[in-house]
Formats: C-alpha cells, sequence, structure tokens
C-alpha cells in the first residue's frame, strides 16, 4: 500500500502532479493507494492494473469529480465529503463517500456504483443512462437531493432514503426527474414538483427485494448499520419511472369536436340569436345555399327589332315559326299587330326594328322588310259580340289600326273620314314611287271585309263632334295633321301645299306646275313632292332645306337620280313671282315653289276645352282627351306611320280594357341585354346567300325568345335543366333546384339570351329552422 | 362586326388580379363560377373560325371556312365584379385549370373610384410590410457563461400580469408583531399567457369565426393550461357566454360606440365567473383617428340585436363622446369600468401608436388611484375588418419602438411592470407569433395582442400582398368575415379551433425554445441584451446591439 500526502509544508502538489505519481504507482503494480488529498480533482480513473487487478483508493479531503469516469476493478472509498460530480461518466467503479456528495453526483454514470453516505446537491443522478451489454448503474443517497435531481435520467437506479430530510417539501427537491425517459427512482419520504412525464408508483415485489438485498449493503458501505430498520418500511418508498414513450407522445387527436360537445355552452354562444344548424357546406352547394340561380324567362325582354319598333312587332317570333314551318301562322302573326305589312313594313317604313338588330354583329340585319312584303292573311268578318260602339273620325293608318283591333275583338266599329276614300296619307300623300299601288289595294281591302261601318266624304263639324260623343260609347280622334305649316315669308299666296298637290298626284290627276319647280323642305315629303313633280312634267327641280335633309338616303338618292338637286342650308327670305328670293339675296327662278315642311292638326271641331304643344293636341294617359273621347296619332304628335300604328294598336287594347272593366296593364318589356346573347354560334353568312325575307330564318338569333335549340339543357353540368311541354306544347325548360349550382353556364351559352341569372338572397338561420 | 373595346372600357390587364385559364383542361364544370361570391368570373361563348385546307391549296373547292363555339371561363373584367385573388376557384378546379395571378400593370388603385369614394377593403397595410422585428435576432446565447435551458425538457413559466402592478411605495404595507403584511386593497392582476387574441368583434367575424376562436382559447386553458385570453371586440358578447364559466377567459372591451354594453350590463347579475378584464378601445393601429366601422352588408339580424341597432353602416366615433383630457379619461373610464365589476377586474387601454404614446403612458403611469391595468399600443401593421385604403396604407405608427420608449421611460423612473405594456399591429404578420412575441418581450412589452393571424389560421386566405382582404363587403368566401349565412356555412369551427389550437401549442414550445437559449424560464422582460440587430438604424434607437 502506499500512501501520498499532497501536502508538504507549503508546498501542494497540483491535480497534474498527484494524478502523474498514481499512475507511476500502478504502473508499479501497486493496487492499494492512500491518499491525503488537498481538493486535488479527478482522482479515481479511469486507471487499470494490467493484470486487471482491483484497484483501491482511500482518499480524504478530494476535489471535484473524485471517481469520474472510473473502471470496473476501481474502489474509491472517501472518507468524508466530496464536492461536486462524484462518479461523473462512471464507467464501472464502486465510489463510497461517506459525507455529503456535491451538485451532479453520479451525472452521465453509466455503470458502477456510487453510494453518499449524506445529501447530494443540484441535478444530481442526471442523464444516468444505462447500457444494456453491461450492469446497469446505481446511485444510493442516504439523505436527499438537490432541485433537478434524476433530470433527462436515461437508465440505472437510483435510491434516495430521505434519512434525516423532514425539513425538505421534497426530498428530490423541485422539479424532480424532468425528461426522464429510462430507469427507475426509488424514494422514501415527501415528494414535490416532480416532472409530470413520469409516474409514481408503490413498490412491487421485485423492487421491495432488490431494496432488501441492497441497503444492508448500502448502510454498510458508508457505516449506518443501524438505520437499517428504519429504511426498510416498504410503505414508506415509492417508485418512479418514466412514462412509456408511446404514452409520453400520445397525441391529444381531435378532440376539440368531444370538448364543444361535452364542455362548451349547450348548443352554442349564439344560439339564442344565431340559431345555427351546424351544417357544413361545401365550397360548391344547390338550392338555397347556391349565391346564385338562373331563371328560363322565354320572351321576358325584348329582341332589338321588337322593341324598337313603335308597334312592337316580335319579329323574332316571326321566324321562330317559320323555323318551325308554321310558315302560315308566321306570315299571319303580324296582323294581330300592324294591319299594314305590305305597305308600312314592306315599303314606307324606316325599319327602326333593323337599326338595332343583333344580327348586324354577324353580317347585316335580318330582312324585315322583305318578310313584310311577303305577309298576308285570309280575313273573316268578325262577329260582334260587344255592345259598345265606337266611333273613329279619320281614316289614316292610326285610325284603321284602332279598327282593326277592336273590329276583331267584336265591337261594332264607326268610321269616318273627309276623303272619299281609307287610308289617309298613307294612299294621298306618299309617293307612289315609295309605294307600289299593289300593296296599298292589297293591305286596305282587307278592311272592308271586316264588317266596319265607313262613312266616307263625311268631315266631321263642331256640331257633329258633339252628336258622336253621345251617339257612341267611344270615340276616337285619329284625323292626322293636315294644315300646312306655312312662314310668314312674303308671297306666301304664290305657294303650292305638298298635301294637295300628292293628293291630285296619288289620284292620278297632273296638278299645274311649270318647267321650273323649287320644292321647301327635303324630308321625305318633300322627295315625294319632287318625285311628283318630275311625274307631272317638271324638267328642272330644286328642293332646298334649311338644314341637312331628314328625308331617307334612299330617296334623296332617287330623287337625285331624277335630275334634283338638293340645297341646303338656304333660308326662304321671299316668294317672287319667278322664283324664290333666299337671305343670302340669291334668286332661284322657278314657276311653281311647292311648300313641304309638315302640317298641324285642324282642331276647330273640337268642342271640348283642350291644350295644345306646337299645334298638336295634349293627351292625358292612355290617349285621353276628355270624357269619352281619344286622340291619337298625328294630331298628337307627328310620328311616323308606325307611331300611329302603334298608338291604334294600343288604344284598341285600352278601350276594349275599358269597355270589359278589366285594368290595362301593359308588359313593358326590356330591351334584351345584349350580354345575353351569344352570335358565336353564327357564321358569317357570304352576301350571296343571304336571300332576305322568309329565308332569313336561318340567320335570325331570336333574341329573347326561345329557340328550344336545348343547348343549355345539353350543357349543364349537373344536368339540372330538364325540358317540358306546356299545355299549349310549347317546350319550357325547367331547373332542379336541388341539382342546380347556380354556375351560370345555362345563362352564358343560350344564344337568345333567355336564362338569367340572379343573386340569391342571403338569409338567416332563424327562417332555415322556421322552415 | 362585333363588338369591339373602346380606351377607356375597363378590361383585364386594369384589375390587381387576373384570372389565368386553361380552356384545353377545362371541363365546364361550372364549380370556379358557382363558388366565387365576388362574381367575378362567368362562362362566354367563343367563335372559333379557320379556313380547313384539304387537302391542297389551289384546289378551291378543297377549302372551307369552319368555325366552332367553345364556351370558355371568363374574367369579368368589371370593377363591381374585380377578381380578388382569393383563389376560391383553384381551390374547387379539378383539373388546375383556373388560377388567379397578381397584375403588376393593375391600374386598379387609380381608378376604383365610382362615383369619387375612396377604396375601403379589410386586411394589414399592403404597402408597410417589412417589420422591424425581422430584423432583430436573438443573438445572445447563453453557452458558456450562463447556462441555456432545455425547451423540450424544463419547466417555464410563461405567465405576464394583466393589472397594476404596485410598486414598493405603494404598497398597502403594515408592521404586525414586527412581520410586514399587506393591509388594505391591491388592484386586481391575472397572470396570463403573453399572447392576448385581440380583438375581432361579432359582426366583423362570423358566429362561427368567433366561436371557433372562444372554443380555442377555452381548449387552451382548460385542457393545456395555456393561460391565453381573448377579447371581444366593439361588437358586444353572446349572452349565453356571459353567462358560463368560460367568461374568465374573456376580455370585454368597450369602446367609443359602446356596442353591446346594454346586454353586457343586464347579464351581470348571472356572471357565475368575472371576465379576465376589460379593454377600453381609444384607438386602432391599422386606422388610427377613426373610429369602428361595420358595413350594412353585415349588419345581419343578429348584430342588430346584440348591438342595437337597426341596418346600416355602423361607424363608432373615432373619439369617446364626453372624453376631452387624459385626465378625463382615468376618471370616467377606467374609474367606471373598475366599478362595473366592483374593482375585482383590471381594466387596460388600448391606443394606437403614436408620436404622443409615451407621454400618456407617462401620464397613466401618474394615477394615483392605480386603476390603469394595461397599456395596449396597436402599429401601423394592424388588421381591421374595414377601413379606408389610405389610413390602412399611410396613417399610423410603427409599434416596436414605441413599446421600446414606453418601457425606457418607465425604467427611467424606476416604473417599469407596474402598468403592463401589450404591444400589437403586425404581430404573426410572417406567422412567426413566437419570434415576435419574444423579441416585443425582451424589449420591455409584457405581452402581445394579434388577431389577424388568428382568423388566417381559421381559413382566411387575405394577405399584406393584396390578396382577397374584402373583410367589409360580407362576402368573405371563408365564412370568417361575413354574417352571410349561406358562406357561414363553409366555415367548420372544430376544424378551426383545432387549428389555433395547434398553432399556439407550437407557439408554446417556440416561446420555450428562445427562452431557453438565453437561460429564462420565466419571461424575459425588458431583457434588451438578448436582442441584437442587423440594421444600424434599428439598432441604434432600439439601444441594442448592432451586428453583421
Amino acid at each position: 500500500m502506499k500512501t501520498i500526502k499532497t501536502v508538504t509544508g507549503q508546498k501542494r502538489l497540483s491535480t497534474q502532479q498527484l494524478l502523474q505519481e498514481i499512475y507511476s504507482a500502478v504502473d508499479k503494480g501497486e493496487t492499494s493507494i492512500s491518499i491525503d488529498a488537498c481538493g486535488q480533482h479527478d482522482i479515481g480513473g479511469p486507471i487499470w492494473n494490467k493484470d486487471g487487478k482491483v484497484l483501491t483508493f482511500n482518499i480524504k479531503n478530494p476535489g471535484q469529480r473524485v471517481g469520474s469516469m472510473c473502471l470496473p476493478n476501481t474502489r474509491i472509498i472517501v472518507d468524508g465529503s466530496a464536492p461536486a460530480d462524484v462518479g461523473w461518466l462512471n464507467a464501472g467503479g464502486e465510489i463510497i463517500v461517506k459525507g455529503d456528495g456535491g451538485d451532479t453526483s453520479a451525472h452521465c454514470a453509466a455503470a458502477g456504483k456510487i453510494f453518499i453516505g449524506g445529501r447530494v446537491g443540484t441535478r444530481s443522478g442526471s442523464l444516468m443512462k444505462h447500457d444494456p451489454k453491461f450492469e446497469a448503474p446505481e446511485f444510493w443517497v442516504l439523505k436527499n437531493t438537490g432541485s433537478f435531481s434524476f433530470e433527462f435520467m436515461g437508465g440505472g437506479v437510483g435510491v434516495v432514503c430521505g434519512h434525516d430530510s423532514e425539513a425538505f417539501e421534497s426530498v428530490l427537491g423541485d422539479r424532480a426527474c424532468v425528461g426522464m425517459v429510462g430507469g427507475v427512482v426509488y424514494v422514501r419520504g415527501a415528494l414535490k414538483g416532480v416532472s409530470e412525464e413520469v409516474t409514481v408508483s408503490e413498490l412491487s415485489v421485485s423492487d421491495i427485494a432488490f431494496l432488501k438485498d441492497g441497503i444492508p449493503d448500502f448502510l454498510e458501505k458508508i457505516g449506518k448499520k443501524d438505520l437499517e430498520k428504519q429504511l426498510t418500511k416498504w410503505a414508506d418508498w415509492k417508485k418512479i419511472v418514466p412514462l412509456s414513450y408511446e404514452n409520453a407522445h400520445k397525441k391529444s387527436g381531435s378532440s376539440i369536436k368531444n370538448f364543444r360537445k361535452d364542455a362548451w355552452v349547450e348548443d352554442g354562444i349564439f344560439s339564442d340569436v344565431f340559431p345555427d344548424t351546424g351544417k357544413l357546406v361545401e365550397l360548391i352547394t344547390t338550392g338555397r345555399d347556391r349565391l346564385r340561380y338562373p331563371k328560363w324567362e322565354n320572351k321576358k325582354f325584348a329582341a332589338p327589332c321588337e322593341f324598337n319598333c313603335p308597334a312592337g312587332i316580335p319579329t323574332q317570333e316571326r321566324f321562330n315559326l317559320l323555323r318551325k314551318d308554321k310558315t302560315q301562322e308566321a306570315l299571319e302573326l303580324i296582323y294581330q299587330y300592324s294591319p299594314f305589312p305590305k305597305t308600312v313594313c314592306g315599303e314606307v317604313c324606316p325599319n327602326l326594328c333593323m337599326t338595332d338588330c343583333t344580327r348586324k354583329d354577324v353580317d347585316q340585319a335580318i330582312d324585315i322588310q322583305g318578310l313584310g312584303t311577303a305577309c298576308d292573311m285570309q280575313v273573316t268578318k268578325p262577329v260582334t259580340t260587344k255592345k259598345q260602339k265606337i266611333a273613329i273620325v279619320g281614316a289614316g293608318v292610326g285610325g284603321l289600326t284602332t279598327a282593326w283591333h277592336l273590329r276583331l275583338k267584336g265591337y261594332p266599329v264607326t268610321v269616318f273620314d273627309k276623303d272619299s276614300n281609307i287610308g289617309g296619307k298613307l294612299a294621298n300623300a306618299v309617293s307612289r314611287e315609295r309605294l307600289q299601288d299593289g300593296s296599298l289595294q292589297k293591305d286596305l281591302e282587307k278592311f272592308f271585309e271586316l264588317g266596319i261601318d265607313f262613312k266616307l266624304n263625311t268631315p266631321i263639324t263642331a256640331k257633329e263632334y258633339i252628336k258622336l260623343k253621345s251617339d257612341f260609347d267611344y270615340v276616337v280622334l285619329a284625323t292626322g295633321a293636315y294644315a300646312p305649316k306655312v312662314p310668314p315669308f312674303p308671297g306666301k299666296e304664290r305657294l303650292m301645299y305638298s298635301l294637295d298637290f300628292l293628293a291630285k298626284v296619288n289620284k292620278g290627276e297632273k296638278p299645274k306646275i311649270g318647267n321650273k319647280v323649287i320644292v321647301i323642305g327635303a324630308g321625305n315629303t318633300g322627295m315625294d313632292v319632287v318625285f311628283g313633280a318630275y311625274k307631272c312634267g317638271a324638267k328642272e327641280v330644286t328642293c332646298i332645306d334649311v338644314q341637312k335633309p331628314a328625308a331617307f338616303a334612299k330617296e334623296i338618292e332617287h330623287a337625285k337620280s331624277l335630275g334634283a338637286e338638293i340645297r341646303y342650308p338656304v333660308f326662304t327670305k321671299e316668294i317672287l313671282a319667278d322664283g324664290l328670293l333666299t337671305s343670302d339675296g340669291e334668286t332661284i327662278k322657278a314657276d311653281t315653289v311647292i311648300l313641304a315642311i309638315g302640317e298641324v292638326p285642324i282642331l276647330n271641331h273640337i268642342t271640348d276645352p283642350y291644350e295644345t304643344t306646337r299645334g298638336y293636341i295634349n293627351v292625358k294617359d292612355n290617349y285621353h282627351l276628355g270624357d269619352n273621347v281619344y286622340a291619337i296619332g298625328d294630331i298628337t304628335k307627328l310620328g311616323l306611320l308606325v307611331d300611329a300604328i302603334g298608338h291604334g294598336r294600343e288604344l284598341a287594347n285600352i278601350l276594349d280594357a275599358k269597355a270589359t272593366n278589366q285594368p290595362y296593364a301593359p308588359v313593358i318589356k326590356k330591351l334584351v341585354s345584349r350580354n345575353n346573347l351569344v352570335t358565336a354560334y353564327f357564321d358569317k353568312a357570304q352576301p350571296k346567300d343571304i336571300c332576305g325575307g322568309c329565308a332569313d330564318k336561318s340567320r335570325c338569333i331570336s333574341c329573347g325568345t326561345c329557340r328550344d335549340c336545348e343547348i343549355c339543357k345539353d350543357s349543364c353540368p349537373e344536368l339540372a335543366i330538364t325540358r317540358e311541354l306546356d299545355k299549349d306544347g310549347n317546350a319550357e325548360y325547367i331547373v332542379n333546384e336541388d341539382k342546380c349550382i347556380g354556375c351560370g353556364i345555362c345563362v352564358s351559352i343560350c344564344p337568345c339570351g333567355i336564362w338569367n341569372l340572379y343573386s340569391n338572397s342571403p338569409y338567416h338561420p332563424v327562417e332555415e329552422i322556421e322552415e | 362586326m362585333e363588338a369591339t373595346v373602346k380606351i377607356n372600357e375597363i378590361t383585364q390587364n386594369d384589375l390587381d388580379w387576373k384570372i389565368c385559364y386553361d380552356s384545353e383542361r377545362c371541363t365546364r364544370c361550372g364549380k370556379c363560377i358557382a363558388t366565387c361570391t365576388f362574381n367575378a368570373l362567368e362562362m362566354q361563348v367563343e367563335k372559333r373560325a379557320y379556313t380547313a385546307v384539304e387537302p391542297e391549296l389551289d384546289n378551291p373547292t378543297a377549302h372551307k371556312r369552319k368555325f366552332k363555339a367553345v364556351p370558355v371561363v371568363k374574367q369579368i373584367s368589371d370593377l363591381n365584379h374585380k377578381c380578388v385573388g382569393c383563389g376560391m376557384c383553384e381551390k374547387v378546379c379539378p383539373n388546375e385549370a383556373i388560377k388567379p395571378e397578381r397584375n403588376i400593370d393593375s391600374r386598379e388603385a387609380l381608378i376604383n373610384h365610382p362615383g369619387g369614394s375612396p377604396i375601403k377593403r379589410g386586411g394589414r397595410t399592403n404597402l408597410s410590410t417589412e417589420r422591424t422585428l425581422d430584423k432583430i435576432k436573438v443573438g445572445r446565447i447563453s453557452q458558456m457563461t450562463d447556462p441555456s435551458l432545455d425547451a423540450q425538457r424544463h419547466t417555464f413559466d410563461l405567465k405576464t400580469p394583466f393589472g397594476r402592478i404596485l410598486g414598493p411605495e405603494e404598497l398597502p404595507t403594515k408592521f404586525i408583531d414586527d412581520e410586514m403584511k399587506i393591509e388594505g386593497p391591491t388592484p386586481p392582476v391575472r397572470w396570463i399567457y403573453p399572447i392576448i387574441i385581440g380583438d375581432m368583434s361579432i359582426g366583423a367575424l362570423s358566429t362561427r369565426a368567433w366561436e371557433a376562436i372562444c372554443i380555442a382559447t377555452a381548449y387552451l386553458n382548460e385542457k393545456h393550461g395555456i393561460q391565453i385570453r381573448m377579447c371581444s371586440g366593439e361588437g358586444g358578447m353572446p349572452i349565453k357566454l356571459l353567462k358560463s364559466k368560460y367568461l374568465k377567459y374573456m376580455i370585454l372591451q368597450i369602446a367609443s360606440g359602446h356596442f353591446g354594453w346594454n346586454r353586457i350590463i343586464k347579464a351581470m347579475p348571472e356572471m357565475v365567473e368575472d371576465p379576465a378584464g376589460i379593454l377600453i378601445k381609444i384607438g386602432q393601429g391599422a386606422k388610427p383617428g377613426d373610429g369602428g366601422l361595420l358595413m350594412a352588408a353585415k349588419v345581419a339580424k343578429h348584430i342588430q340585436e346584440i348591438r342595437g341597432v337597426p341596418k346600416s353602416d355602423l361607424l363608432s366615433p373615432p373619439n369617446h363622446q364626453g372624453l376631452y383630457s387624459i385626465e378625463e379619461s382615468v376618471q370616467k373610464m377606467f374609474l367606471s369600468m373598475n366599478a362595473a365589476f366592483q374593482f375585482r377586474v383590471p381594466v387596460a387601454i388600448k391606443v394606437a401608436a403614436s408620436s404622443s404614446s409615451v407621454s400618456v403612458y407617462n401620464n397613466l403611469l401618474r394615477d394615483p388611484y392605480h386603476i390603469v391595468g394595461g397599456f395596449f399600443m396597436d402599429g401601423i401593421q394592424g388588421g381591421t375588418g374595414a377601413a379606408h385604403q389610405v389610413s390602412l396604407d399611410h396613417t399610423g405608427h410603427p409599434v416596436i419602438s414605441k413599446v421600446r420608449d414606453a418601457y425606457l421611460a418607465a425604467t427611467a423612473q424606476g416604473k417599469q411592470g407596474r402598468i403592463p405594456l401589450f404591444a400589437g399591429g403586425g404581430m404573426g404578420m410572417t406567422y412567426d407569433l413566437a419570434a415576435d412575441a419574444f423579441k416585443a418581450i425582451c424589449l420591455g412589452a409584457n405581452g402581445i395582442f394579434a388577431g389577424k393571424i388568428f382568423i388566417q389560421l381559421l381559413g382566411c386566405i387575405g394577405n399584406d400582398n393584396g390578396r382577397c382582404n374584402q373583410c367589409n363587403t360580407g362576402l368573405c368566401p371563408t365564412g370568417i368575415c361575413t354574417q352571410d349565412y349561406r358562406l357561414v356555412q363553409r366555415l367548420d369551427i372544430d376544424k378551426g379551433a383545432e387549428a389555433i389550437v395547434n398553432y399556439m401549442l407550437n407557439v408554446d414550445t417556440e416561446l420555450k425554445k428562445m427562452m431557453a437559449p438565453i437561460g429564462n424560464s420565466s419571461l424575459p422582460v425588458g431583457r434588451s441584451d438578448a436582442l441584437v440587430s442587423v440594421d444600424k438604424d434599428i439598432a441604434s434607437k432600439l439601444q441594442i446591439p448592432f451586428v453583421c
């Protein structure tokens, strides 16, 4: 046995000097060394006898890490206490400290046994490990540990006996076993603040066997045999093991749902004001939850032709009938609107219907004029079913249209006219250059088959006006505008008036005019006068106007082709015997000057009070003038022939409603939205392929009226649209709300703009529950 | 000729978002159009024409013009139906045939002023997206000197006070039998999690969204011991919640509109718990100087009931009517709100960060009655449900230097921590809520508050790059910021709450992950030594080291 004294006088061996001395002694075969240390570190290992003999160190007063990295066959006995890190990284040695151990005793010990006869400091036993190829490390402590003991322990056995530790809240200090993943700690005494990642349980039989075996040995080693009885009351002991990996890492899972069901405010915190059913909808929904919904609205909106026509003729419906080979129906349909298809639609009307034709976006407007010419129907005399008698003054297009519709509705109708023929200006003022006799005859002859009582050559005077009012239930004034507007320039008595001139021309007479004629006014009437003048033998015709000519380009072209000169702006100062003096001082030579700047109505037979605007009579709503008198057409405002037709048809409906005590509530259609119409289905037609008239049925888009093409039904991604026939055999398209997702493909894909997409309004869940 | 486009007509390229669409991949299922709450899409039929030459060019009879009509999905180029980039079309498309794309050439901000009206929207600033917090790093890592901790295995104390903390000289101490005792009342203090969910109102949020956040709050408290609190926002409270035990997790807000307080007061006799606190809202970082704004589109029946108003745009006044000075506000608002719950519930105040914030804070620190229980500062990067875009983008004050200034001002008087400081506005903007909280706390905040990130967790797809942000329109595609029941039904309460819970559990670990290396097991309030900045000016302003 070798004894090393580390302090001689004032001289102390450094750690390194002491350790060198130990190495050299062991090299020489020394197996038992007694060291009187003075705080030198790391005494005890790693060191070994080359023959495998046991090395024994008896140490007093060691420094830190006594027995650190100790190998098997090393035995260390510290007489008294040891500072920090006793048995740090112990790899197999037996280390006995009879007094206290410092902080981090047995730190990282992975084999061997460490016995402490007192207390140990913080983090003792932390990170102890166990390599299963070797015996598990053991760490015995007689009294208690500091805080954070057995932190991150991975294996081995810790035993804390709790002797003389009653003053402590916890014999393992605070926060023991935090991060412990392996091993076992036996502990006797109070526990507090132990990690939640461990379980603390009673001892099992094998635990007791282990302690029963180990405690006497431990006590003997530290020289405290007398405590055996005190420490072997097993009920005082607890065993600490970590949770299994599975339990420690148990996922809490989707327990929110259960929390809401079991612990949360019943039915939810808003259930009193917002009774949510809890339904979860997807991003695509049907029925009431859709954002938008489509609606099949056949004929709700007007086609541009229908919309622009003052008589509201739905031409798209006529082409639809033609497409269905219902030709006769197609050609007769117009008579429900206008009895003048050949003359007005076919010849003299400016055809406003064609100006905004959607087909223009593809090639050119549908030929509605041609369709007018093609129209015809067989008229049978209607039976008189109504008793209210109706007097119509004026057999122009307005009066005749009123008579037509009322007669067809079964009213007895009497028409008065100052002239000997019916047709008013259409017959008497429109030049035959613009209107063929044949067409006029065809349209007018139908009126004589209706059973209308015509009183021709019968101008209405004030006296007769009063009588009409009492003799008839309703009196319609449709006398037009026949008083020429004559500007007050000198020499006006020399003027000839266009209406007189044209009436004579149209009757086949040749009014006397000179070679040189001036026509004042370059509207359509002016052109009619030009045509008539040439017909009557004029050689030079000059047509003047104060503004850009208002006549249709076609008429102006025709006038020019006859040789007429059209001049504007030209202001008349005086009518001379031999011509016309302009405000510029120019004299335009002429034999005859014909005034064609329009007319105002003649109203002197009306005995009731009335007001006028620029010479035209003011009517109230529904063309009502007063009492049982109504007024339509040019008497109320200068308009196109088709305006008068529109007035006539509307007034007939108004009077019918009145006579039958029905409310008059016409449906005023809005123009179909251009965005809703799809022209992409139609290719440009070659000009040679456009034949016009009925043949244009293939070019008509059928704006606003369903053409029954079924493309909506076939394009619906949800197959939510079905086609059904109504009682009249007409197709209608029905949406299944439970299938429809509101994508609006039907709306976008429909060529005719029948489908419309509407916002589905938000609703409150209260309503949902009430339903 | 087909209709042509005029120069002043609005086309796709004038708008912030363009729909990118592949007609080859499209099945015409209509889902994209059906799901779009903004009605920004429609089907149109395109004409495709070509001349078929079969087989040889010089034989004219072999040429034939052919065409077909193809239905395609198109963006409606109309300011009333503009695409906002929410991407629901992309979500529902079975074939990845459609998606919105950001348009760098957009002229929308220039032309979107129908009738001369300014742009209103929700969300955060889309201009000031650069953040001070992201220029700050946790640069002081404990290694050889003081020991760092183990985030996974050590235990941490993550609680912060909400309530007035008395200084030693303010404590009502008395010596009784040679032992110092507290004699007399002290202000109420709650120890809570340093992150507060604030303050999105009933009305701004849908019932489901608001309740999902409530449930997540309760769950984190009850099941995970995370004492997070939620602030009600200025839209009142549901009566059933007022009467439930979960009221203890709620901070009640009172703002200038005082919406919903009738029901709160009426419910008092039946309350089984006190609320966690009361927050007096004076200002909001997203739109300082403006009061709350709830557009009529969102004032549904139940909102009318809870708030006690008819359907209309609800504008809270920009100031509390009848408050003219800080002193008066302490007297009237703080005293009354403290008295409302008989001095048991702490009362805090929220202001928009501004140049004058420190003066206000100093003033409140001098309050002799100790009734100011917290000072919330909301910065320019805060979110809102509805504001003028000009306010969102241009008015306001970054919060970080302000919270630092306030903390240092208090420290100079030895009064730090007496009125807890909470910083908000852009917290979680980069989805790093834990880091944001940690850095703000190191600079002197006692905690932070955040709102937007929680609705983003519920499923909100809005962001600070101009995506969606239509919280004001009632058309929220995710059912979060709308009262339209058809849309509300899109939101799954449980999944939403679970996302918040999971995120907060992660934040909890991340906070520890940041506290561990600086060796703090409790909140490092004012530990600015832990921070460095890679920006010299920020470092200098915040008094932390500049590093590069």
